[in-house]
């Protein structure tokens, strides 16, 4: 059995706001093992890039606190001093595709360049042999030497895609952070980019979290699936579960609102809003939108229950209380 | 009010980046946009879709005027816009509001929420500050973005993706305009929002017999949501019919490819690698020569390599550039 390579412990990162604390993360624990792939899926504003950003440091300045425990390879990384963090971990053995980067990507700047960034820039290696590397890392993803030597501009959205998962992988990475990798890709660009990344983690054996609002992509890497809302992971299950058997509230309706072009079934959308994270509602988080709600949802907060072999929900559904 | 009218036509449209790679050398043109026909009516949505980095988000523009034509033709209610110069355009500006496909770049980064959404309509002399404030209040309700007072002060780098998105939504809004292109409002959101936004869009279209050109990937939503469907291919629009028409029956092999790569969710899915048509999108500084898709159609045939097809009319209200058809 693979080892358990990331580990996160009741993680939980707030924001300073003109109208108090915001807490874009509460209390998140999940274990990831060597060449498995977590997706995260949750409504916008629910917290996955601050999730993604804060197992990397890269925080806002209006920063109020982090707290809980993250592992890497058994080793505390959040007690580590800024740094040694940055010297050993960021990028070396955690690196990531920040969504939307590949339309940040330097205009004037040929890309292979930008791929030995890293390299030079957090890695302090010489300029040739970043060079060298960056090459090699673009042909493993699919971009031949002369197009190396162009500019963005010249490039496919599919190709600057590539390119902005070659930055992440060049720095030879344990665990690599996706957050919305494909959503600004054509379906057909879609899936030759999930391909990429498919045989890219079977080759270098990559741990993945795979950020994403879209249910239908979720498939094509997940192991398992973290559903988040309102800053927490409100269910943690196999992909197949997930699919198959949800059994958090929120899970059951987001799966209704999912369209395919398939079917043309009348698509239910989740009434409501996104509670604040400032002021969240009381009891279970969902409860002011769940068609499922009970008495007990309004008034105490549900505890994370085991649901079935490794699957976790925080809901009473099928629980019986009190 | 008339249904019929025509609000938007392009003619043969053409835009051309030039680039020079050393200020000395030869300049090379992306042919980003190349030779692309097709009317819009008063009301009526059409769906862009295609492949990325074929030409949408210019031709999106280019509508808008924020990019100049290189060749061929746009009228606005009749009026020639092609080449009006950029300070003649107020006008225009003010009929035409444009959602930017990248949230990230389209917010002023010291401007809080409030001044983003204020400064179109200050701009335009709309409304008293009191006015206004309910309008933005009101605008951003409709995109969701509630409790309004959480995000009223924020700046955009305290925003999400999906937050960001629909501030720009409202502020495309903000004017009711008579034409909204919308690059990709949504591809940061999750299904359910995406549903209850395009929705909204709709709502606000209908109510206002506005126009709209909605930019997506996201076939699946296309169905519920827009009249046309336009596939556009390395520049060309290679094939437009109605939606339903154009769903049910399709007809240039790019489309079909299109259409058959949209994902299933299906936990299994992982286990396999997808099938996809070989090849690159081409070059647009060198786009192939005949039909452009021919390196990677399954049905390419001698004449598809050295010759361009035309667009023809194959049946009312769709139309299709692939030599697999004939006219009528
Ligand atoms: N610097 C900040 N200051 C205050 N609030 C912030 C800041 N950054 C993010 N937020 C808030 O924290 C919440 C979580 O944001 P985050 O970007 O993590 O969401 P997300 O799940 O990635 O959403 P999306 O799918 O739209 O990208 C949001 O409600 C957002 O408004
Ligand atoms: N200012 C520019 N200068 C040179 N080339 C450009 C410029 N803007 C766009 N291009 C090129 O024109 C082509 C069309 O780009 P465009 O952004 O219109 O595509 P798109 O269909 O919107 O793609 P996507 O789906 O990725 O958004 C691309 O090859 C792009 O690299
Ligand atoms: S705990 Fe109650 S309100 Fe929350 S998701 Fe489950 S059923 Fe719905
Ligand atoms: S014109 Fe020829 S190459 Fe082009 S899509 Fe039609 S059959 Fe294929
Ligand atoms: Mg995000
Ligand atoms: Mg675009």
């Amino acid at each position: 059995m693979a080892d358990v390579v990331l580990k996160l412990e009741n993680f939980s990162v707030s924001y300073k706001t003109q109208k108090g604390s915001l807490e874009a993360v509460r209390n998140v624990s999940f274990e990831l093992k060597e060449g498995e792939t977590l997706a995260i899926v949750g409504e916008s504003g629910c917290g996955k890039s601050s999730l993604a950003r804060g197992i990397l440091r890269l925080f806002p300045r209006n920063l109020e606190k982090t707290s809980g425990k993250i592992y890497l390879d058994g080793e505390d990384i959040l007690s580590l001093k800024e740094d040694n963090f940055r010297k050993n971990i960021l990028w070396s053995k955690i690196s990531m595709v920040f969504q939307g980067a590949m339309n940040s990507l330097n205009p004037v700047l040929k890309v292979v360049y930008q791929v030995a960034e890293p390299l030079i820039v957090h890695m302090g290696m010489d300029k040739d042999s970043a060079f060298k590397r960056a090459k090699e890392m673009l042909s493993l993803v699919g971009i031949s030497e002369s197009f190396a030597e162009r500019y963005p501009f010249e490039l496919s959205g599919g190709m600057k895609q590539r390119v902005v998962i070659a930055m992440a992988l060049v720095t030879h990475p344990k665990v690599v952070i996706l957050d919305e990798p494909t959503s600004a890709l054509d379906v057909i660009t879609q899936a030759n980019i999930l391909n990429l990344l498919k045989v890219l983690k079977k080759e270098l054996n990559l741990t993945y979290i795979f950020i994403t609002h879209d249910i239908a992509t979720t498939s094509e890497l997940a192991d398992k699936v973290a559903v988040m809302y309102a800053g927490e992971i409100v269910e943690l299950s196999p992909a197949e579960n997930f699919y198959n058997s949800p059994a958090h509230g929120y899970t059951m309706m987001l799966l209704n609102s999912v369209p395919t072009l398939k079917t043309t079934k009348k698509l239910k959308s989740i009434p409501g809003s996104p509670p604040s994270l400032i002021s969240p509602p009381k009891g279970c988080r969902f409860h002011p939108r769940c068609q499922y709600v009970m008495d007990i949802c309004r008034e105490k907060e549900p505890p994370m229950f085991k649901k079935g072999e490794e699957h976790f929900a925080k809901c009473y559904i099928g629980e019986s209380h009190e | 009010m008339n249904n019929n009218e025509i609000l938007l036509k392009v003619e043969n449209l053409k835009v051309w980046f030039e680039i020079r790679k050393t200020i000395i050398s030869q300049p090379l043109y992306v042919k980003a946009v190349d030779g692309v026909n097709f009317e819009l009516k008063k009301g009526e949505t059409i769906s862009l879709v295609g492949e990325s980095g074929s030409g949408k988000t210019t031709l999106g523009r280019t509508i808008l005027r924020l990019y100049e034509p290189t060749d061929g033709k746009i009228l606005f209610e009749d009026k020639d816009i092609t080449n009006l110069p950029f300070k003649e355009l107020n006008w225009y500006r003010k009929e035409t509001g444009f959602v930017q496909q990248d949230p990230f770049g389209a917010l002023a980064p010291h401007f809080s929420v409030y001044r983003i959404l204020e400064e179109p309509l200050i701009i335009n002399k709309i409304g008293t500050p009191e006015s206004r404030k309910e309008m933005i209040i009101k605008a951003l309700e409709e995109v969701k973005l509630t409790p309004v007072s959480d995000f009223i002060n924020k700046y955009p780098h305290m925003l999400s993706g999906g937050q960001m998105q629909r501030v720009v939504i409202a502020r495309a809004l903000i004017m009711k305009p008579k034409l909204i292109v919308a690059d990709e409002p949504v591809s940061m959101l999750d299904a359910s929002v995406r549903i209850e936004i395009l929705d909204l869009l709709r709502d606000i279209q209908m109510n206002h017999n506005m126009s709209l050109i909605y930019i997506t990937h996201d076939l699946a939503t296309v169905r519920a949501f827009s009249d046309w469907i336009f596939i556009m291919y390395a520049g060309n629009l290679v094939e437009r019919a109605k939606t339903d028409e154009l769903l049910s029956n399709p007809l240039h092999p790019y489309t079909k490819a299109l259409l058959s790569a949209i994902p299933d969710p299906d936990p299994s899915n992982r286990f396999k690698l997808r099938e996809v048509p070989p090849g690159e999108p081409p070059n647009l500084i060198n786009p192939p020569e005949g039909c452009r898709f021919h390196p990677r159609c399954s049905f390419a045939m001698e004449i598809c390599k050295k010759e361009e097809p035309k667009e023809i009319n194959i049946a009312k209200d769709h139309w299709v550039k692939c030599w697999l058809y004939k006219e009528g």
